[in-house]
């Protein structure tokens, strides 16, 4: 400040004191960025190295570059014996996919009016039903999934329930996809809830007073002033419900049977009965790559919405 | 940094390393050693056991070749147990010149898997095949064709386990295809058989078979041995599947995983398990059969009370596959869950 004034006496003086600021910085930085470097980037490294090895004949591997992770992806010996082209993994990975972007729109279609309704409540309940929201999260996700087993299994609560109101008995809702959905929809809601309540919050009501004023019907309201002004919240909270609904392995193995594969138990069966490391490695890199692409647009796409407004 | 970085390495070391002299980690199956006995073992040697669990050969194998696991005892069957002393991931503990060698049943010293007998003692041996809900399902159980090839009441209520291990071996039994074949004609008769068994398939599961099978949510599962002595000892209608085609076989093994931080403690435990009256009890806990000798007197599942441990049909055991034989597995088992 007064110091820009005087710059050449500042500058002998700044100097020492911004090495000291700059090294204070440095240290105090440190445990982040070895915790992002031994926790994060490390074991990133150790994957593409893997992916791109020679299999061991029982599992681990050997130190020679090898693509053949890779080509599998796509191309494998058949029941012949030639190469072919094998769209089996890639429907595990459109499967995959569809399964984790169900997930995030069944989330937000049930988000984004619990968080509004939370949000014009007092301040009081307010509190109570954020904290209510999060309260599942202080059980074990795995006894979550199993509370889903006992409500949809044979003899469990919605059975009986329906059975009580007249429908046949004995019937179970176990082992589809449509428990499988069930539970992930269960497990990752509020994931999706906070983060639109968070931005819901901010929103002010005056704004939705003036579309009224302005003959916007509720319709309009919803699309052109709600919902721009909380895409911040929205957006984040899809990340967090997607992401991880990618790499599921718990819901589709407990609530689905395991019927049907996806990336997750792909990759877990790679490194457990398939001993066949690199080919799970490569299809971890795969998912990894599919997840930024599809990261990188969010945040192009926010990016652009930033600068036009 | 530097100074910092090795201080900080130094510190990791120290935290891995620094294991109290009276140690002892295992790693079994789930609920397979008696608590009982573990209790009794820390008290006498004055010993901290911590017992971790899995559920499949494959999980423990691919936990080992990590590496540096810091397990003292481990317990594969036969298969992998074979794999590990090839790999070297295992030690050579001088079983054989234990007091534990002498008691094992002489049958089942020095088999295929560890001809020299120093990498292992067994702990257990059973079967697996199928177990049907005797009040959900009336009907035949001689044959494997009622679990793969399932009319009527089995249709939709079969659950198998979610690895293809023993699995696959119970359809090439009922195929007559060889375990670990490399013939691709034999192994696609496998997928074929299976992929025609999927519509019928409720689950592919390995976690919660007791109680999906008790209460009747499957109606046959595939299974292991004393499990469903186990289950049925415990009330539940369950019943297993003495199949004319015969049963797939495994035996379980302590064996010492290369660089287990308590060598010496393991040893003692391993000598501790084999007792005449511990194998006894440990038989008694696990309602498997046992390859030790046992008090005879003392054994709580005998072939009256325990059928299920003392099949007539044969007993073929898990072989360990060549990898080109486990490539055509791991193939039939991916494109049937594809």
């Amino acid at each position: 400040m007064t110091e820009s004034a005087l710059p050449t006496t500042a500058e002998t003086e700044r100097r020492p004191r911004t090495r000291f600021w700059h090294d204070l910085a440095f240290w105090g930085l440190l445990p982040s960025r070895l915790l992002m470097g031994f926790a994060l980037i490390l074991p990133i490294f150790i994957i593409a190295a893997v992916s791109v090895a020679t299999r061991g004949a029982y599992g681990g591997f050997t130190w020679d570059f090898n693509l053949a992770g890779y080509t599998q992806i796509l191309f494998n010996e058949g029941w012949t014996g030639e190469l072919e082209f094998t769209p089996q993994y890639l429907l595990i990975i459109i499967r995959t996919f569809l399964l984790a972007g169900a997930t995030t729109l069944i989330c937000l279609a049930f988000a984004v009016p619990v968080a509004y309704f939370i949000s014009r409540q007092p301040p009081g309940r307010k509190a109570i039903l954020v904290y209510l929201v999060t309260l599942p999260f202080w059980v074990s996700m795995i006894l979550r999934v199993y509370a889903w087993m006992i409500i949809l299994g044979k003899d469990g609560t919605l059975p009986n329930l329906l059975e009580i109101l007249g429908f046949q008995p004995g019937m179970s809702f176990m082992f589809n996809d449509g428990a499988t959905l069930t539970a992930m929809v269960y497990t990752a809601m509020p994931l999706m809830v906070l983060p639109v309540f968070a931005s819901i919050e901010k929103l002010d009501g005056t704004l939705i007073e003036a579309s009224h004023d302005l003959y916007g019907n509720r319709w309009v309201t919803l699309r052109r002033v709600i919902l721009p002004l909380t895409a911040p919240g929205i957006t984040a909270g899809a990340i967090l419900v997607f992401v991880p609904a990618l790499g599921a392995v718990l819901e589709p193995t407990l609530m689905g049977g395991g019927k049907q594969m996806m990336m997750g138990s792909l990759i877990q069966l790679q490194f457990g009965g398939g001993r066949n490391w690199p080919f799970g490695a490569a299809i971890a890199m795969t998912l990894m790559a599919l997840v930024m692409i599809f990261l990188i647009a969010t945040a192009l796409r926010a990016a652009r919405r930033e600068a036009m407004s | 940094m530097k100074t910092y970085f090795a201080a900080t390495a130094l510190a990791l070391c120290f935290a891995t390393g620094a294991q109290a002299a009276g140690d002892l980690n295992i790693y079994a199956w789930a609920e397979s050693i008696s608590p009982a006995l573990i209790e009794k073992f820390s008290k006498e040697n004055d010993v901290k056991v911590n017992v971790d669990s899995f559920t499949s050969n494959e999980d423990l194998l691919t936990k080992l070749q990590a590496g540096s696991s810091g397990y003292d005892i481990a317990t594969p069957s036969q298969h992998f147990l074979r794999v590990m002393i090839d790999q070297g991931i295992i030690e050579n503990f001088g079983a054989s010149k234990l007091k534990a060698y002498e008691n094992i049943e002489e049958k089942w010293r020095n088999q295929w898997w560890d001809e020299t007998q120093d990498y292992s003692i067994p702990l257990a041996y059973g079967t697996a095949g199928f177990v049907v809900n005797t009040d959900q399902y009336k009907g035949p159980t001689d044959s494997f064709k009622y679990f793969f090839e399932p009319e009527g009441e089995l249709k939709g209520k079969i659950a198998l386990l979610s690895y293809p291990d023993e699995v696959i071996g119970a359809a090439q039994l009922y195929l007559g295809v060889p375990f670990c074949s490399e013939d691709q004609a034999e192994m696609k008769k496998v997928l074929d058989l299976l992929m025609a068994q999927k519509p019928s398939v409720a689950a592919y599961s390995s976690d919660n078979i007791a109680s999906r099978l008790a209460s009747g949510e499957v109606s046959a599962h595939f299974w292991w041995d004393g499990d469903s002595l186990r289950a049925r000892k415990a009330g539940s209608p369950v019943s297993l599947a003495m199949t004319k085609e015969g049963l797939v076989g495994w035996m379980d093994s302590y064996v010492v995983p290369k660089g287990a931080p308590n060598r010496d403690n393991a040893v003692k435990f391993v000598e501790f398990m084999s007792t005449l009256e511990n194998a006894t009890e440990q038989m008694n806990f696990y309602s498997h059969s046992s390859p030790m000798k046992v008090i005879q007197e003392k054994v709580v599942n005998t072939k009256e009370t325990a059928p299920e441990l003392y099949p007539e049909v044969p007993i073929t055991f898990s072989r360990t596959c060549s990898a080109a034989a486990q490539d055509l597995v791991t193939r039939v088992w991916t494109q049937l869950l594809q």
